[in-house]
């Protein structure tokens, strides 16, 4: 792992000698470095939905089913069947749930690639805090810049995804993703049918 | 007792060795034995490091003060470089790691919680670092608990993650019930911060290995419940009202009945009713039970999932519904908040790459996962968990809290 870090070391690091002056070059270089795995780890979640889709979809559509059969036996006032279908619901919900965990690592891996490198290169240096905060003290390190940079890129890459090439068509296929099933009810909908039609049931 | 017993043979150890140095004990020597000489110049502290190996921060600061040369509980400057970058620590064969990462994800996408528990197998036994912090147990106490405290971090790391998007997918179908989820996340937040604040740097792997082991024996515990013929029938139970309601819904089509209506909000009691059926609980059990479980979670490196889920129906009285989305929450507040004490407050060593591992390897298992499942019966895999249970519940449990493991390998 160390002749991988020195690998990328000799390139990495051109990120950070933009304009010479230590603190900026260090959130210039930060800010792309964060990029870099926003970017990495998009294209790697789309290349799993794309994988097993087959599998999400089958998974997705259990989880909606049995969702939707327990809200209608709410709607319904039958206490058994929803407790019932509600179990067999979150069952399924545990095989969504870990599908989720696998797009997830997908999506995030680099990032932490990213902050050992990091750590190898910017290990002990700390960034004096204009104030004492609470907890942090008087200074943050590394991982707490980074942090801070990955969350605006995401807004950032989240922002120009629609007009990226690859990304776009992505993101237009994952807005159109209904696993080809049912769409789920939630409480919400229940409720908001209620407020609209308060004859059919109780006070809310 | 065994503390201050500790205590008391540590004074005596550094009493003697200053006194080892002090003019009246130099004189008292000269007319010792050669024999008691050499045992006494033998007692002497080894040379420590003296040099932090470019880590910095608490890690740093106990390497510097480990003793160096070869063998059990040493630091050999001219070893290849391991964990850490520490040389003679267990060097992560990062193929072996990725394809544990694989089971690991593997049994996430099967089995569910115990995939957390594998993680920690890892960490603790498969790649060393168990053994290796142990071996510091005598000759570095704290290098010991620093390393435990890294072991423990690096858990929580790949648990708070999957609580992460579990957290986002209950937001987005709107199964977090906010009240609930306060309670809750105020007893979570208390016990994730207290836990890493009172232990961090206090607990030495045998101790942290011990209380792993019972944490084992609970989730095999959980596992079994669910082979049994009770489990089964809770089961096959909830199946058939659900076929019988889904036949009923289609011959009827859906009626509503009562909507959802609060009765009762105050500090003793919270009732509502949810269309027709009333629940009531009291708002400090979350918030005990949050603390306890967070704590529990914190300690070990664990998710807690497991936990609030049975807490929440059996202890409260609440439906599933209400439980599963709000406990992820609570999972995933409790975790970030002990992954930020043990880091950012304690200084914890984390070693990124490795995480960064594990998460692939984690990816491609359950990647593979449901593409295995059709071919192993769920009751079959369950049972080959609950005896995996037995076997890394037992082992962990004696070897952290008697020092021999009662399972092979001894």
């Amino acid at each position: 792992m160390e002749t991988i870090m020195l690998f990328l070391d000799r390139y990495l690091i051109l990120l950070y000698r933009m304009t010479g002056m230590p603190l900026l070059d260090y959130t210039i270089g930060t800010f792309l470095l964060a990029m870099g795995t926003v970017v990495i780890g998009e294209l790697s979640i789309s290349l799993a939905f794309r994988f097993n889709r087959k599998y999400i979809d089958a998974a997705n559509n259990e989880l909606v089913a049995k969702n939707n059969l327990s809200m209608e036996a709410m709607q319904c006032g039958d206490d058994a069947s929803y407790r019932a279908c509600n179990t067999l619901a979150n069952d399924a919900f545990g095989k969504v749930f870990f599908s989720m965990i696998a797009l997830s690592a997908a999506a995030l891996w680099p990032i932490f690639f990213a902050l050992a490198w990091m750590q190898h290169r910017f290990f002990g240096i700390e960034f004096p805090l204009p104030v004492t905060v609470p907890l942090f003290g008087e200074s943050v390190g590394f991982v707490f810049t980074y942090f801070l940079l990955y969350i605006l890129a995401r807004i950032l890459f989240k922002q120009v995804k629609p007009v990226l090439p690859y990304f776009r068509n992505m993101q237009n296929m994952l807005m159109t993703y209904d696993g080809g099933g049912e769409r789920m009810i939630t409480i919400a909908d229940i409720m908001a049918k209620q407020k609209s039609d308060p004859a059919a049931s109780g006070p809310l | 007792m065994k503390r201050i017993h500790g205590i008391f043979v540590g004074i005596a150890m550094v009493s003697v060795l200053a006194a080892a140095y002090t003019p009246v004990f130099a004189a008292q020597e000269q007319g010792a034995s050669p024999v008691v000489m050499l045992a006494k110049r033998t007692a002497r502290k080894p040379p420590v490091l003296g040099d932090t190996l470019g880590l910095s921060g608490k890690l740093g600061e106990a390497i510097a003060q480990t003793p160096t040369g070869k063998g059990k509980g040493k630091i050999d400057t001219r070893g290849e470089k391991g964990f850490a970058g520490i040389p003679g620590a267990p060097k992560i064969n990062y193929i072996i790691a990725i394809l544990w990462a694989v089971w690991v994800g593997w049994i996430f996408s099967t089995i569910g919680a115990f995939g957390g528990i594998m993680a920690g197998v890892g960490h603790i036994t498969i790649f060393g670092l168990g053994d290796y912090a142990k071996s510091f147990k005598n000759t570095n106490p704290t290098l010991n608990k620093l390393l435990t405290d890294t072991i423990r971090v690096s858990n929580q790391f790949l648990v708070g993650l999957a609580a992460m998007i579990s957290s986002i997918n209950f937001y987005k179908q709107k199964r977090i019930i906010l009240p609930l989820g306060i309670a809750l996340g105020l007893g979570s937040i208390l016990g994730a911060w207290l836990i890493p604040e009172l232990t961090a740097g206090k607990i030495n792997l045998k101790e942290y290995i011990g209380y792993f082991g019972l944490a084992v024996f609970v989730i095999g515990a959980f596992i079994f419940y669910e082979t049994t013929p009770k489990g089964q029938a809770g089961k096959k139970k909830a199946k058939a009202a659900a076929e019988a309601f889904q036949k009923a819904v289609k011959e009827k089509g859906v009626e509503s009945a009562q909507g959802v209506h609060i009765t009762h909000f105050g500090l003793k009691h919270v009732k509502f009713t949810f269309f027709g059926t009333e629940f009531s609980f009291s708002p400090w059990l979350p918030v005990l039970g949050g603390f306890f479980i967070a704590a529990i979670a914190s300690f070990l490196g664990i998710g807690g999932g497991f936990l609030y889920v049975p807490f929440m129906t059996s202890v409260v009285g609440l439906p599933m519904f209400l439980v599963a989305g709000t406990s992820a929450v609570t999972v995933f507040i409790g975790m970030i908040v002990s992954i930020f004490s043990y880091v950012v407050i304690k200084g914890t060593f984390v070693s990124w790459s490795f995480i960064g591992v594990e998460l692939i390897g984690i990816f491609i298992g359950a990647m593979i996962g449901p593409r295995t499942q059709k071919y192993i019966p769920d009751i079959w895999l369950k049972r080959v968990f609950v005896v995996l249970a037995l076997y890394v519940g037992l082992r962990y449990f004696s070897k952290g809290f008697f020092g021999v493991s009662w399972v092979p390998p001894y």
